[in-house]
């Protein structure tokens, strides 16, 4: 019971997401950090607020890490489909496997 | 990217570039304001009396005490990325020819002066009411041009000038110089410049004319000794 809860807790602290979703993260994080500069710098010049910058600037940045840092459900739309354990059934029931480890076949019921 | 961890390092690593950037181009974007300032100075009073460098001293040293009155528009100096701005006044006289040493200009601060920026206003150095005060003379407002319009009648130096030889008196050819200093909030400190750089004009007058520091004035107390 609490293994199960303490997977739980490492499994949210850790966030793993999928491929798709780490694309989606890089592409998110670069493009508001970037959005986020261009407003604060162009707010702040055309309204001669410096302040005003600043505290664009970071609660723009705050925003992006709350976007991007937790594994989200959108980033993990796209699980891997992992091939079945053991090559498939068939292949585990009837046929040998052949693994090349260092150039030497292995052979393994 | 593929978990939590490495995503917090790429999105502070990122933002510390777009930090970076961001402060370069608003150090930049000072180049595009126009600086214009000017100012006119003249001495109102001079002095020189004998006084002593401290209180334990047996050395007696001249002093100069230059009262001057000065208007200055310095209101142009104040943008969105300036912090403050110190304004101070330099008497300045050519040194006697001595030996090698020609063309040496003795320069001494006898008046000087912190302008904050409405941004800036919680870093002076005053007091509670006094604070309050200024805060409330700039409420809303973002940047405060006003505060770069200085008027001063007959105003007395903060410091009273002497020489590393202790003699002042009779010294010819002093004039009184304002100077500026913007401090931004991000960018290169610039001073006062003695030419047109770009949009920045250079200090419309500011400079007094010559004028000679008197002889020493004899207390009524030292006369009868």
């Amino acid at each position: 019971m609490a293994e199960q809860l303490l997977d739980q807790v490492r499994d949210v602290v850790d966030g793993q997401i999928d491929f798709e979703g780490q694309k989606l993260a890089e592409v998110l994080a670069t493009g508001l950090l970037a959005a986020v500069g261009a407003v604060s710098f162009l707010v702040g010049f055309f309204l001669q607020d410096i302040v005003l910058a600043l505290r664009i600037g970071l609660a723009g940045t705050a925003l992006t890490f709350l976007v991007v840092v937790p594994p989200w459900p959108f980033f993990k739309r796209n699980p891997v489909q992992w091939l079945p354990v053991g090559g498939g059934e068939s292949a585990t029931t009837t046929t040998q496997q052949n693994l090349v480890i260092d150039e030497k076949l292995l052979e393994k019921r | 990217m593929y978990n939590s961890l490495t995503r917090i390092q790429n999105v502070f690593g990122f933002f510390t570039t777009v930090a970076f950037v961001v402060a370069a181009i608003i150090a930049a974007s000072d180049f595009t304001s126009p600086r214009t300032p000017s100012a006119t100075i003249k001495t109102t009073n001079v002095q020189v009396v004998k006084g002593r460098p401290h209180y334990y001293s047996t050395k007696k040293e001249e002093y100069a005490i230059i009262k001057f009155s000065l208007d200055a528009d310095l209101s142009s100096l104040f943008t969105w990325n300036t912090k403050q701005l110190f304004v101070y006044i330099t008497a300045e006289w050519p040194a006697p020819p001595v030996g090698d040493s020609m063309n040496q200009t003795n320069k001494a601060v006898i008046w000087d002066s912190i302008i904050t920026s409405p941004s800036a206003d919680y870093l002076s150095n005053l007091g509670p009411a006094t604070l309050k005060k200024l805060k409330r003379s700039a409420e809303g407002k973002s940047i405060d041009p006003s505060r770069g319009k200085l008027s001063f009648k007959n105003q007395k130096p903060k410091y009273q000038i002497s020489h590393p030889t202790g003699k002042i008196a009779e010294t010819d050819d002093v004039t009184l110089h304002v100077h500026y200093n913007v401090q931004p909030w991000v960018g290169m400190l610039t001073w006062n410049q003695n030419f047109d750089f770009g949009r920045w004009k250079k200090m419309g007058q500011g400079i007094s004319k010559a004028f000679e520091l008197p002889a020493i004035k004899k207390k009524d107390a030292e006369k009868s000794k």
